[in-house]
């Protein structure tokens, strides 16, 4: 701020800064050019999008769903990684299933996952829907959600900590950070 | 409060009212823990009920639990439940046999034990403070029936859904006797003795016809056993380090 103030001081800059769409101007009086641009690849332009806003849908099963809770309450505060929990899966880009994934849900958890919108990924949170956990051998448990969704990051646990979910999301900021949507 | 609680009359003041009041319509009365149980007869489970809600002397107005039970097996387990085993220490070395862990196709058949099922029913009585457990067991152990309370205490509606669902038992007046805990279209009620403990089906998603299936269950019944260790490293650890005096070298 205090640079760019002085360079148009001494640049007598006739024209008011922040007014209009500073890019649009002919080059002779373009303040973008005092003012300095940064350039970069389209992909990481649009990882470092997709990693900071990462909304994950709402789906609390069991137990880890507290936990998850807890990752968003204000001691950790997933805020801050631009987490925020959102109600519908049209809004979503993630889908953390936190706990245990049994039969009759199953349709429901696929319906909620394709109606969210590409790209889209999946952090499976709990020994229950990393493969069924505890209820491995029951009647009525889907022995992991992988069977059902195709799934990004593991997080191991019973309940996973706050903290490891956390780990589990940046986990998955890496991993999205590694993909390449315009270069092949 | 302005009014006290009144005091919890003795268990078996209440077993002693109940068998002068009903006499030789219960079948037995039981006080052990400071618990009253009586067992009621099929037929003169909805009699009994509608006299313990009313009669000035019980006045159960609410119902807190009903229950199935499924009496197969009873007894009977896989490893020594004694009281020296837990001094001592024991492995559990063995094949599983108890209920449960088996496949579907293994599944016992014709195991109709006598008074297999039975249903429980726990009292509440606030007037009095008092409690009573009512155990009725099923006549026929094929299909097991037994009437709906739902007459009496209209909240044993959604507790008898849930022993038909896990048990199969059939109460006979209930305005909508249907599942309610199980999947939808499930076969077999999961908390008989003779239901594998792995089920029949398991889901998985199929992407070529773009839904969840279901398919047979692809696991086998494993029984977990507990490892117990007698010898425990660290302790020879420790006693290493104590006999090598470490200090003194």
């Amino acid at each position: 701020m205090g640079v760019i103030s002085r360079l148009d001081r001494v640049m007598h800059n006739p024209m008011p800064l922040e007014q209009v769409d500073d890019i649009l101007r002919p080059a002779g009086d373009n303040p973008v050019i005092e003012r300095g641009f940064v350039t970069t690849q389209l992909d990481a332009l649009i990882n470092w999008a997709r990693t900071g806003s990462m909304w994950p849908v709402t789906f609390g099963l069991a137990c880890c769903a507290v936990e998850m809770m807890h990752a968003s309450a204000a001691r950790l505060d997933l805020d801050r990684y631009g987490v925020i929990y959102r109600p519908s899966p049209r809004q979503s880009d993630v889908m953390i299933v936190a706990g245990t994934l049994v039969n009759k849900m199953a349709p429901a958890l696929r319906k909620v996952y394709d109606q969210m919108p590409e790209p889209k990924w999946v952090i499976s949170m709990g020994s229950c829907a990393n493969g069924g956990g505890y209820y491995h051998y029951s009647y009525s448990v889907v022995r992991g959600c992988d069977r059902i969704v195709p799934v990004d990051v593991y997080v191991p646990g019973c309940p996973p900590t706050a903290e490891a979910l956390i780990h589990g999301i940046l986990q998955l900021q890496k991993k999205i950070r590694r993909t390449n949507t315009i270069a092949r | 409060m302005s009014e006290a609680t009144p005091a919890p009359a003795a268990p078996s003041i209440l077993a002693e009212r109940l068998a002068a009041r009903f006499g030789g319509r219960i079948a037995g009365i039981v006080t052990r823990l400071g618990e009253t149980t009586i067992e009621v007869a099929a037929d003169d489970l909805v009699g009994i009920a509608t006299a313990l809600r009313d009669d000035p002397d019980f006045r159960f107005e609410q119902l807190v639990d009903l229950c199935g039970v499924d009496y197969l097996g009873y007894g009977e387990d896989e490893w020594r439940t004694s009281q020296e085993t837990t001094g001592t220490g024991f492995s559990r070395g063995v094949e599983g046999q108890g209920p449960g862990r088996f496949k579907w196709d293994e599944r016992p058949r014709d195991v109709a034990i006598p008074r297999r099922f039975a249903v429980v029913v726990h009292l509440l009585s606030i007037s009095h403070n008092r409690r009573l457990r009512v155990r009725c067991f099923c006549p026929d152990d094929a299909l097991p029936v037994v009437p709906s309370l739902t007459g009496v205490w209209p909240g044993a509606n959604w507790f008898e859904r849930e022993a038909f669902d896990l048990f199969g038992i059939v109460f006979e007046g209930h305005p909508d006797l249907r599942r309610i805990l199980t999947d939808y279209g499930f076969v077999g009620h999961p908390f008989r003795k003779d239901f594998p403990l792995i089920g029949n089906v398991e889901v998985r998603y199929d992407p070529e016809q773009k839904r969840v299936v279901y398919q047979p269950v692809s696991i086998e019944p494993r029984v977990n056993v507990a490892r117990v260790i007698r010898e425990d490293a660290r302790w020879a650890q420790a006693r290493a380090e104590e006999a090598d005096q470490w200090q003194e070298n």
